[in-house]
C-alpha cells in the first residue's frame, strides 16, 4: 500500500489522468490545467445556484420581516426593504407574550437536559462499558423503539397522565426524559463511550473502584464533546418539538415557542412582515448557537449517524 | 425461620457469582430505561392494541367490539386518502431526498474549496425551527404575493396556488421536506470521509473511471450508512404530520389532499375522541413500518456491505 500511495501520478482522486506521462508538454499542462479550473468552475457553478436556492427562503424571511404591512404585499417584490422597519420585533413582541414563550421553552429544554444527561449517560454505560448476559439483545430492544411511531403510545399515556393530572402541563414531556427516553442520546453516548480504551477502567477496577465511581469519575469526564453534543441536540429537539406541547399544553400562557409562532400565523395572516419577523425571531437564536458550536454538532450527527 | 436462612444465602450466593453479578450490574445501570421502557413504550403499546378492540371515549371504561375498529377502517374513504397521501409523500420525498442527500454530499467531497461554507449553509434550512420553515414556506408559496411566483412570472410562467391547490399541495410539501436535506448529507459526507483513500488508488490503478468508483468502491463502503438513514427517513415521514398541520387550515384542506394518515389519526383521536378507532389507526401503522423495516433488512444484505461481519 506504501508503495501505491507515492508513486507517482496515483497521489489522489482528484488525478484526472494517472497515464499521463511523468512531465507533459508545457501545453499539455496548460490545458490540463484549464481543464481542472474548468470542472472547478462547474463545480463551484452548481454549488453556488443550490446554495442560493437553499439561503433564498431564509433571505426572504429576514427581509419581509424588516417590510411594512403593505410593501410585504408590493409586486413586483421589493428586495431591499424600504423604509427598513425595526418596529415589527417590538410591536409583535407586544402583541403576544413572546418573552413567555422564550421562558417556557428555555424551561422545557432545561429540564429535559438534565433529565437526559443523568439517565442517557448511565444507560449508555450499562449497554457498552459492562459485560453482562442479554446486553445485546436488551440494547436490540432500545433500537427497536425508534421505529415504533409515537402514535402508537400516544392514547394510552394521554388518558395515564390525566389520571395523574398532569395534562396541561409540561410534566408529560418532561418525566420520561429522566427514563432514558432519549434513545438517540443514549446511543450516541454509547458510540462514544465504547471508543474508550478499556483497559482504563480494568486499571481503575484493580485498584478498587466501584463501577458507579469509574462512571462518575473517569467516563464521564472523558465524555465532555459527547455531553455537550447531547445537550445541544436535545435543546434544539425542545426548541424545535411541537407535537409534545400540541397535545398537553393548553393554557396559551404556558406555550413554548413552537405553539407561539403557530398562534401568529392564525391571528395575524394579513401581517406578512409580523409573521416573518416571529419566524425569525425563532430561527435566529438557534442559527446562532450552531454557528458557535458546529464542531460539537457536526461530530455528533457523525457519531450517530455514520456508525449505525 | 430456617427457610428464611436458606433462602437469604442462596440469594447471596447467586450474587456473588461473576455471572449474576455482572447482570446485576449491568441491569442496574440500564434500570432506569427499563423502567421508561416499560411505562412509557410497552405498557402504552399494548394498550393501544387492547383499545383498538374496543369502542373508548376517554371517559369511563372501553367497550370490546372485537374487530369493528378494523372492518370500519376497510370501509373508510378518507382512511384510504389518508393512507395514500402519506404513501404519495413518502414514495417521492424519500427517494429524492436521499439521491440528492448523497449527490450533494459526493460534490462536496471532491476536494471543493470552501467545503466547510457550502456544508454550513446546506445544512442550516435543517436546524431551522418546524414551524418556522411552514410559515417560511407558506410566504414565499404565497399564491398572489409570495416571491416563488413572481420570479416565476418573469418567465411568464402562470405559478399554481402551491399549498391551496388539490394537485400541487402534495408537492409543496416535498420541497419543503427536501430543503431539510443537509441533516442526511452530514451524514453522508462524513461517511464518504470515513472511506479509505487507498481504495480509489486501487481502483484507479485498475483503470476504473468514475463511474466504476461510484458503484464499486464508494456505494458498497456507504451502504451501511444510507440503509440507516433510509429505513429513519421512512419511519419519519410515515408520520409525516406538523408541517402539514400548521400549514393548512382547516387541517387536510384542499380538499382532503393534505389529509396525512398522522393528521387524520390526531382528528379522530384528539378531536372526535373515538380513541378506538384512532388506536386501530395506529395499530396498523405499526404493522406497516414493521413490514417496511423488516423487508429492508432482510433486502439488505444483497446490497449492504459490512467491512467486517462482526455483529
Amino acid at each position: 500500500m506504501r508503495a501505491i500511495r507515492t508513486a507517482p501520478g496515483a497521489c489522489g482522486a482528484h488525478v484526472a489522468a494517472p497515464q499521463a506521462p511523468p512531465s507533459p508538454s508545457p501545453a499539455r499542462r496548460q490545458r490540463r490545467t484549464l481543464r481542472t479550473i474548468g470542472s472547478g468552475l462547474s463545480k463551484h457553478f452548481v454549488l453556488i445556484v443550490l446554495s442560493a436556492m437553499f439561503a433564498l427562503p431564509l433571505v426572504w424571511m429576514i427581509g419581509t420581516s424588516f417590510k411594512t404591512a403593505g410593501q410585504a404585499l408590493q409586486m413586483p417584490v421589493v428586495w431591499w426593504p424600504h423604509p427598513f422597519l425595526w418596529s415589527n420585533y417590538p410591536d409583535l413582541f407586544a402583541a403576544l407574550p413572546y418573552f413567555r414563550f422564550f421562558l417556557n421553552t428555555f424551561l422545557y429544554a432545561a429540564i429535559t437536559i438534565v433529565g437526559v444527561c443523568v439517565s442517557s449517560s448511565l444507560v449508555a454505560y450499562g449497554f457498552s462499558r459492562l459485560r453482562w448476559p442479554g446486553r445485546d439483545a436488551v440494547f436490540y430492544v432500545m433500537l427497536m423503539t425508534l421505529i415504533l411511531p409515537f402514535a402508537c403510545t400516544l392514547i394510552p399515556l394521554f388518558v395515564m397522565y390525566k389520571r395523574f393530572g398532569w395534562i396541561g402541563g409540561y410534566l408529560p414531556l418532561e418525566v420520561p426524559t429522566f427514563f432514558g427516553s432519549s434513545v438517540f442520546s443514549t446511543f450516541l453516548l454509547r458510540q462514544f463511550f465504547m471508543t474508550i480504551p478499556q483497559t482504563l477502567s480494568d486499571a481503575a477496577r484493580i485498584d478498587g473502584a466501584s463501577e458507579f465511581y469509574i462512571y462518575r469519575r473517569i467516563i464521564l469526564p472523558l465524555a465532555k464533546p459527547a455531553m455537550a453534543a447531547v445537550i445541544l441536540f436535545q435543546f434544539v429537539y425542545c426548541w424545535n418539538d411541537f407535537l409534545g406541547p400540541l397535545v398537553y399544553i393548553g393554557d396559551q400562557n404556558r406555550y413554548p415557542l413552537s405553539l407561539g409562532l403557530d398562534l401568529i400565523l392564525g391571528e395575524y395572516t394579513t401581517n406578512w412582515a409580523w409573521v416573518m419577523a416571529g419566524a425569525t425571531a425563532a430561527t435566529a437564536p438557534i442559527v446562532i448557537l450552531f454557528f458557535f458550536t458546529q464542531r460539537t454538532f457536526i461530530q455528533g450527527i457523525t457519531l450517530t449517524g455514520t456508525k449505525g | 425461620m430456617q427457610a428464611a436462612t436458606t433462602r437469604v444465602t442462596l440469594t447471596a450466593r447467586a450474587i456473588r457469582s461473576p455471572r449474576a453479578r455482572r447482570l446485576w450490574l449491568g441491569l442496574v445501570f440500564v434500570s432506569p430505561w427499563l423502567i421508561g421502557y416499560c411505562a412509557f413504550y410497552l405498557y402504552p403499546f399494548l394498550a393501544t392494541l387492547y383499545y383498538s378492540f374496543t369502542s373508548f371515549t376517554g371517559i369511563g371504561n372501553p367497550v370490546f367490539t372485537g374487530l369493528a375498529n378494523y372492518s370500519g377502517l376497510l370501509h373508510d374513504a378518507a382512511f384510504r386518502t389518508a393512507v395514500f397521501n402519506t404513501f404519495y409523500y413518502t414514495i417521492i420525498e424519500v427517494p429524492f431526498s436521499t439521491v440528492a442527500a448523497l449527490g450533494l454530499a459526493l460534490l462536496l467531497n471532491m476536494n471543493v474549496r470552501g467545503q466547510a461554507v457550502y456544508r454550513t449553509l446546506f445544512y442550516i434550512p435543517s436546524i431551522v425551527p418546524v414551524v418556522a420553515s411552514s410559515l417560511i414556506f407558506v410566504w414565499i408559496f404565497q399564491p398572489s404575493f409570495g416571491i416563488v411566483n413572481d420570479l416565476l412570472s418573469d418567465v411568464h410562467i402562470n405559478g399554481p396556488d402551491w399549498f391551496f391547490s388539490i394537485s400541487w399541495s402534495k408537492p409543496t410539501f416535498i420541497l419543503l421536506g427536501l430543503w431539510g436535506l443537509g441533516q442526511p448529507m452530514v451524514i453522508y459526507l462524513a461517511a464518504l470521509q470515513g472511506v479509505p483513500r487507498e481504495m480509489y488508488e486501487v481502483a484507479l490503478l485498475e483503470g476504473a473511471g468514475p463511474w466504476q468508483r461510484l458503484r464499486k468502491v464508494t456505494i458498497p463502503m456507504i451502504s451501511p450508512v444510507i440503509l440507516f438513514n433510509v429505513i429513519l427517513a421512512l419511519v419519519l415521514s410515515v408520520q409525516y404530520f406538523t408541517q402539514a398541520q400548521v400549514i393548512e387550515s382547516p387541517p387536510g384542506s384542499p380538499g382532503n389532499s393534505t389529509m396525512f394518515y398522522i393528521t387524520y389519526y390526531y382528528q379522530q383521536a384528539f378531536q372526535f375522541l373515538h380513541l378506538g378507532y384512532a388506536s386501530a389507526m395506529a395499530a396498523f401503522l405499526f404493522a406497516g413500518v414493521l413490514i417496511i423495516t423488516v423487508v429492508l433488512l432482510r433486502t439488505s444484505s444483497r446490497w449492504v456491505y459490512y467491512e467486517n461481519e462482526q455483529r
